[in-house]
């Protein structure tokens, strides 16, 4: 690896981000949709407001694991979507960039494949981390200006920024990773979108992300215990509300984490690797 | 003068079954400007993709710079230049900013690389564009970048896979009057694929002929033509013509009759005082002539006396169309008209 080769592929990507702001809104537009629209009009929890307030406080328990209402629970699962759906262009852009020569261009210099593909990394999760950080900034704000809101429960100290940041860092790590390895085998723009269609539902549908828990059955629980999306919003919803209701402590996810992103990751580079090598 | 550049039985097959370059073996001499001269499919760029580590090959071996480019491919990539037939330079960044960043990639030192970019800009005219995206350059000035990218390391041999293609003619002279420029002051080996004839015969200092991913002649240009045996009486016969062969072998001065692609190519030293004569035979022989040219040694002749056809510079889609269809297909993905 060399830090200046990398600094300068990493710059390239910023710069074209940069200069996207259109890519940049429609990412945007997806989860501010969600916030305003489905997170307002699915907030079924006030519903539950008929109830005396142990009985509500025991039913909210049990369905959104210590949340103060349905949409502060989804706002966290909105960061692992967005975490998803923002990193699902980076290898799009691989594709493009092979395209239009330029991946040919950087291959034919003395930079390496892991200069190549770690540059991509990290510019491809910079953004879908920004994004996630207004995601919950936008969460908060709503419940000041009459909507439903994301309201924190609980006291949230450095190790809990530190956990949510790495939890969302490693998150966006994880499907860069997996992304960009797509872009590298794929040559065809409409094969890559096909499959990250066929991935990207899925791994959404089957985390903890939009559905309250207690209202999963338990296979589907079984399954999104195991989800990186969930892993992810778990971080978040200890830190948010407690960890009363959450079977192990935000480290346990984190490691999880970790797992999955060393996982892609080194699936990602091997086929980086193969995908850049001389074609024999 | 030593080698810059050999190549020993170099082949490369793809998918087991086409075989694009069949065991070639040539060397180029430091300094040289060496012209790969083909049709589309020939095998000048697998061929260039093999030298430049792009490609392995199926058999065969090579070196560049002294270097063995199959077991050094990292560290060839640094001593060597590479520019591709098509625009490879990053639309979304500026002129500028695909200087800086192959200036990094190639190592170029941290305090040199601003004034490096700064010189190539300035020696191929891009200074007053060089702050403006990629996407807003001509034709000519995305070539002339290709080839600032290219040499911002200042390496040592320069590898051109069909350089000017999609130039007008005013575009290339400029493009090869800088390579020629920087042949004499450094002393670049230029190694370049083309398939324009003129270009070729004009600018380099030797050639090779490849064809069906086999070399059917090396030498300089003027060794080609002059393999060629002097002019070349060209007689097109209407129909088949019994006996015109054997009459215009009998023509004083002729030194061959060939028949190819329905018509006899007459060599001789002086074809103004062969075609009265050749005409005056196949009247003779009552056979009526759709027509007869005279063509002085080209190397047009050259690539139809080693390979038995004539040489077509259209032959496929060319990398033009190719990066027109791109262009227009980025344009569309951003919705532009």
């Amino acid at each position: 690896m060399n830090v200046r080769r990398w600094a300068a592929l990493t710059r390239r990507e910023l710069l074209k981000i940069a200069r996207n702001p259109a890519a940049i809104g429609t990412s945007l537009t997806l989860p501010v949709l969600y916030l305003i629209l489905f997170g307002q009009g699915f907030n079924f929890t006030s519903s539950l407001n008929y109830l005396p307030p142990p009985e509500r406080v025991a039913a909210l328990n049990a369905l959104v694991l210590g949340a103060p209402d349905y949409f502060s629970y989804f706002a966290a699962g909105m960061v692992g979507f967005v975490s998803v759906t923002a990193t699902l262009f980076v290898g799009a852009n691989v594709i493009f960039d092979k395209l239009f020569g330029t991946l040919k261009r950087t291959a034919a210099s003395p930079a390496t494949a892991t200069d190549i593909f770690g540059s991509r990394l990290v510019a491809g999760s910079i953004q879908p981390v920004l994004l996630a950080l207004l995601v919950l900034g936008l969460a908060i704000l709503l419940g000041h200006v009459g909507l439903s809101g994301l309201h924190v429960t609980a006291t949230v100290g450095l190790v809990g920024v530190g956990e949510i940041l790495l939890s969302i860092v490693l998150l966006s790590l994880m499907f860069a990773s997996l992304f960009l390895s797509l872009g590298f085998v794929i040559d065809q723009p409409q094969t890559y979108f096909a499959l990250v269609n066929a991935i990207n539902l899925p791994v959404l549908l089957t985390s903890a992300a939009l559905y309250p828990w207690g209202a999963m059955p338990a296979w589907l629980q079984g399954i999104a215990s195991y989800n990186p999306i969930t892993l992810t919003v778990e971080v978040l919803r200890i830190n948010f509300f407690g960890d009363a209701f959450y079977p192990h402590p935000a480290w346990v996810y984190l490691l999880g984490l970790i797992g999955w992103f060393a996982a892609t990751f080194t699936i990602a580079t091997l086929l980086t690797r193969r995908a850049l090598a001389p074609k024999v | 003068m030593p080698d810059a550049i050999r190549a020993e039985g170099l082949t490369k097959v793809f998918n087991g079954t086409t075989k694009a370059v069949d065991g070639i073996s040539f060397s180029v001499g430091e300094g040289e400007i060496f012209g790969f001269l083909g049709p589309n499919g020939a095998g000048k760029t697998t061929t260039l993709s093999m030298l430049t580590a792009v490609l392995g090959p199926t058999a065969g071996r090579a070196t560049v710079d002294g270097l063995d480019v199959f077991r050094n491919p990292h560290e060839l990539k640094q001593r060597i230049g590479l520019v591709f037939q098509e625009s490879t330079a990053d639309q979304d960044l500026t002129g500028r900013e695909n200087l800086e960043l192959a200036a990094a990639l190639f190592g170029v030192p941290l305090r040199e690389a601003p004034k490096r970019v700064d010189y190539l800009l300035d020696r191929l005219a891009l200074s007053d564009s060089a702050d403006r995206l990629v996407k807003t350059f001509s034709g000519g000035m995305r070539r002339r970048l290709e080839l600032a990218v290219g040499i911002i390391h200042s390496p040592r041999v320069l590898f051109l896979d069909e350089p000017t293609l999609g130039l007008d003619p005013q575009g290339r002279a400029g493009f090869w009057k800088i390579i020629s420029e920087l042949r004499s002051e450094h002393g670049l080996t230029v190694f370049v694929t083309t398939h324009y004839l003129e270009e070729a015969d004009g600018m380099c200092d030797r050639i090779s002929i490849i064809d069906h991913g086999r070399i059917v002649a090396t030498g300089t240009p003027s060794e080609l033509k002059d393999r060629i045996g002097g002019d070349v009486v060209t007689v097109r016969p209407v129909g088949n013509a019994p006996g015109l062969e054997a009459a215009l072998k009998a023509v004083p001065s002729v030194t061959s009759v060939a028949f190819q692609d329905g018509a006899f190519r007459v060599k001789c030293p002086s074809g103004e005082v062969v075609i009265p004569k050749a005409v005056g035979a196949a009247s003779a022989l009552g056979i009526p002539l759709a027509g007869v040219s005279l063509r002085r040694p080209s190397l047009d002749e050259v690539f139809l006396e080693f390979t038995g056809r004539e040489y077509r510079e259209d032959e496929g889609p060319t990398a033009t169309d190719r990066a027109v269809f791109l262009s227009r297909f980025q344009d569309a993905r951003r919705g532009r008209r």
